[in-house]
């Protein structure tokens, strides 16, 4: 979380150098990664905590043909588009609707989108300064008898990448952040994807949890007997874990594999699907947001 | 009593030289509680597996309504039809992303139609009261909610008998008193119980049968009065005497009482 904040502030200095005053600037980047840094939380095991988000969020209700379908719909728009102000404004939007509509808690939503904002802040700095012969940009630092440089074009070229990635991601975290697994995975199988393939996500959707928690007990087991005392330990130890993992993980899916023949099992998985109807204010505002998408993508030409 | 399911002869080994049921001979009625006791190792899940046609005997034969089932598919689908298992581990047995799902995944596989699907899934999900669960996905249930969705798993399938291995194990008492009364409703309902268990007081209180397994063999299959009294069986298979039986005979009652109530009601007269 604080390198992310730091990256933060570090990138719009270097977004916003020469296009506004450098006081202005320079509160506006320190502020911004404050922000961050003060508001997200650091936690560890975010794919658990989304679909524990995901289950409680107040957006469930919401059907998830529609959820799934809008936000790719969307998502696509604003990666398709060729300005940076769709992304900008489905980031906002998305925000908005993700925290407040599906009241999960601020702290989680950016320490959430603090994972994916790393990478793409790194991919930031690469992207804004280039090595030349002459001071050409509108920062520049002597290097090695050349110069580091960032120019106003890698400035605008940088801005609308992050713009679409935010964009894209906060999409993507209202799909996930408001729909349990098992309702995305159903929208599959009626998009008609293989069988197979839907099948194999709903296994291994469950059995995430299973080797999670198999994988927390010999954990712990193994912490409960000095097994992480040092270096050469903790390599040994987590070595065997893994080890009796595998060894496990093939004894649980024979017996798995009997259970579900004992229920009949014939080699197709069903399950019986309950569909949450499309209200129109739901529909209402996914076109909303559709059209207000494609405008803002067409005010760019 | 209407006979369900007869096992004659039945063996069945893992390996080549290593027998886990040898020449198993058993029938199961309608409406019965039966109890099954052994030690760990003992049979009684490979027991269970051949009753319910997971696994096919290798030698020996089983009846279903009298009818004698061969090893093909239809018949071993007929026999898991009648006859539900469940395991001892939920988890082994939990595949669906809610409960609802998962509930339905039996009934789904017998191929009935949706609304017969739904009210089989309403149906178990209310009698183990599990409504407020439906659309919760099973890892964030508690080990006594996922038991009770393992059993609804099975009871959505409406068979004729069910089978439960050790069904209390791992369960705190509250949740293991739970159990016991839904039991109690489903035995009502005229369904058949078999339910494996180490719990010998259990046993003695619900069982009106007890089977005793031991290295692969059943050794008794008799009332439970007469299986406690005999000292040399208990002893050979590592089994105890339930403590109100003790009780019960150390107060010269006889036949000893099944429960606390009924020792306090009889001593008082």
């Amino acid at each position: 979380m604080i390198i992310t904040a730091i990256l933060t502030a570090l990138v719009s200095a270097c977004l916003g150098w020469g296009r506004m005053p450098p006081g202005p600037l320079g509160l506006l980047s320190v502020g911004l990664g404050l922000l961050l840094g003060l508001l997200g939380r650091h936690e560890h095991g975010g794919a658990l905590s989304i679909d524990a988000l995901a289950q409680r969020s107040s957006l469930g209700g919401v059907n998830a043909v529609l959820k799934f379908w809008g936000s790719l719909a969307l998502l696509l728009l604003c990666v398709l588009s060729a300005s940076a102000l769709p992304g900008l404004a489905l980031a906002l939007l998305m925000g908005v609707l993700t925290v407040r509509g599906g009241r999960v808690p601020l702290h989680d939503y950016l320490s959430l989108l603090a994972l994916p904002a790393a990478f793409l802040l790194i991919s930031a700095l690469a992207l804004l300064w280039s090595w030349g012969d002459s001071p050409a940009g509108v920062l520049n630092i002597p290097l090695f008898g050349g110069w580091l440089s960032v120019s106003p074009a890698a400035q605008a070229r940088t801005a609308l990448v992050i713009c679409k990635a935010l964009g894209a991601v906060s999409c993507l975290y209202l799909l996930s952040l408001s729909t349990p697994m098992a309702e995305i995975i159903a929208v599959l199988r009626r998009a008609h994807v293989p069988a197979l393939a839907v099948e194999l996500m709903y296994l291994i959707y469950r059995y995430i949890f299973i080797l999670l928690d198999m994988h927390r007990t010999m954990h712990d087991a193994a912490q409960s007997r000095l097994g992480y005392d040092g270096f050469r330990l903790s390599v040994r130890t987590t070595g065997s874990i893994y080890a009796n993992l595998l060894a496990r993980s093939f004894k649980r899916a024979g017996a798995c594999f009997d259970a579900m023949e004992s229920r009949c099992y014939d080699g197709e998985i069903r399950f019986l699907e309950r569909e949450k109807p499309v209200l129109p204010v739901h529909a209402a505002a996914a076109a909303g947001l559709l059209i207000l998408t494609f405008g803002l993508s067409l005010l760019a030409f | 009593m209407r006979e369900l399911l007869r096992l004659e002869h039945l063996s069945y080994s893992y390996d080549d030289d290593r027998a886990a049921l040898t020449d198993v001979s058993v029938s199961l009625y309608a409406g019965q509680r039966v109890a099954v006791l052994g030690n760990n190792g003992a049979g009684k899940s490979t027991f269970f597996l051949c009753c319910n046609g997971v696994l096919r005997p290798s030698a020996g034969d089983i009846y279903l309504d009298g009818e004698r089932l061969g090893s093909k598919n239809p018949d071993r689908s007929r026999l898991r039809r009648a006859v539900g298992l469940v395991f001892q581990d939920p988890d082994t047995q939990i595949i669906a992303g809610t409960v609802e799902a998962e509930v339905s995944f039996g009934p789904m596989n017998l191929r009935l139609p949706r609304e017969e699907v739904r009210r089989r899934v309403d149906d178990a999900v209310e009698n183990l009261q599990l409504e407020d669960f439906r659309t919760r996905p099973p890892h964030y249930l508690s080990g006594g909610e996922k038991k009770r969705v393992s059993i609804a798993d099975v009871l959505a399938m409406e068979p004729e008998l069910l089978l439960l291995d050790e069904p209390a194990a791992s369960l705190d008492p509250a949740n293991a008193r739970l159990l016991e009364q839904n039991l109690e409703l489903l035995g009502r309902r005229g369904l058949g119980l078999v339910i494996a268990t180490h719990d010998v007081d259990f046993a003695w209180r619900w069982a009106e049968r007890v089977l005793v397994f031991s290295g692969g063999t059943l050794r008794a299959d008799a009332a439970p009065e007469r299986v406690f009294a005999d000292d040399a069986l208990l002893k050979q298979c590592g089994l105890q005497q339930p403590t109100l039986y003790q009780v019960g005979r150390l107060l010269r009652m006889d036949p000893p009482p099944r429960t606390v109530e009924e020792l306090a009601a009889r001593r008082t007269n």
